[in-house]
């Protein structure tokens, strides 16, 4: 949703679409935490009225889609690629071999034994 | 030898109050659980490298000290699209949009 993305470009890395996309949803979830944490904690705490926490579920589900965390995907920094993503480098499988064998990766080598 | 429960119930106080946490002998749900987690939205968004700097922003660093930058990859940029247009092949010219309260 346009409205969640930034008016400049505020990535250094690859981008796409997707990846800014994704970028907008990160931000989203960042700001609304709190309220989502709010929410959650009225929603569990079974001393409160019945009524109030229904209102909380309610409110919570109807949050932009954006400011949920199950929306956030990791995708590669390269290449913008979603499946097969090493979270330790951000990079996607493939990526990650051409990096490490250009050493571009400091600690990272080939196995063999 | 069993211990009756309402001495229990004194230890299970001192002990929640020597370490501050909540006393809560039936195992209500208060969802302080919730309140317990750590926010991880600024772990998450920093996840892709933010821009530091473009090239304009360079460029006018330099320019109080008279040093001109010059950014190759704009000028190649530009001459393919010179050569494109002196071959009549370049992108067409952008429509005078007079008729746009017509739509």
């Amino acid at each position: 949703m346009s409205m969640f993305r930034a008016k400049k470009l505020d990535l250094g890395c690859f981008t796409n679409i997707k990846i800014i996309r994704d970028h907008s949803k990160r931000k989203a979830f960042a700001a609304a935490e709190p309220e989502r944490q709010a929410l959650r904690y009225i929603i569990r705490n079974t001393t409160l009225p019945a009524r109030t926490r229904a209102i909380a579920q309610l409110q919570l589900t109807q949050m932009h889609c954006y400011t949920r965390p199950t929306q956030i995907r990791n995708r590669c920094i390269l290449g913008g690629k979603g499946r097969g993503i090493l979270s330790d480098f951000k990079m996607s499988r493939y990526n990650f071999r051409l990096q490490a064998l250009a050493g571009n990766l400091p600690g990272v080598k080939k196995a063999s034994w | 030898m069993s211990v009756p429960r309402a001495r229990l119930l004194d230890l299970m106080r001192a002990r929640c109050e020597l370490f501050a946490t909540t006393f809560n002998p039936e195992g209500i749900r208060t969802g302080n659980k919730i309140l317990r987690q750590r926010l991880k939205g600024p772990a998450l968004a920093s996840y892709y490298p933010r821009k530091i700097m473009t090239f304009r922003d360079f460029q006018k660093e330099f320019k109080p000290l008279e040093l001109e930058v010059e950014n190759e990859e704009e000028l190649d940029r530009l001459e393919h699209i010179a050569a494109l247009k002196a071959r009549g092949k370049g992108a067409p010219k952008k429509k005078k949009t007079k008729d746009v309260k017509k739509k």
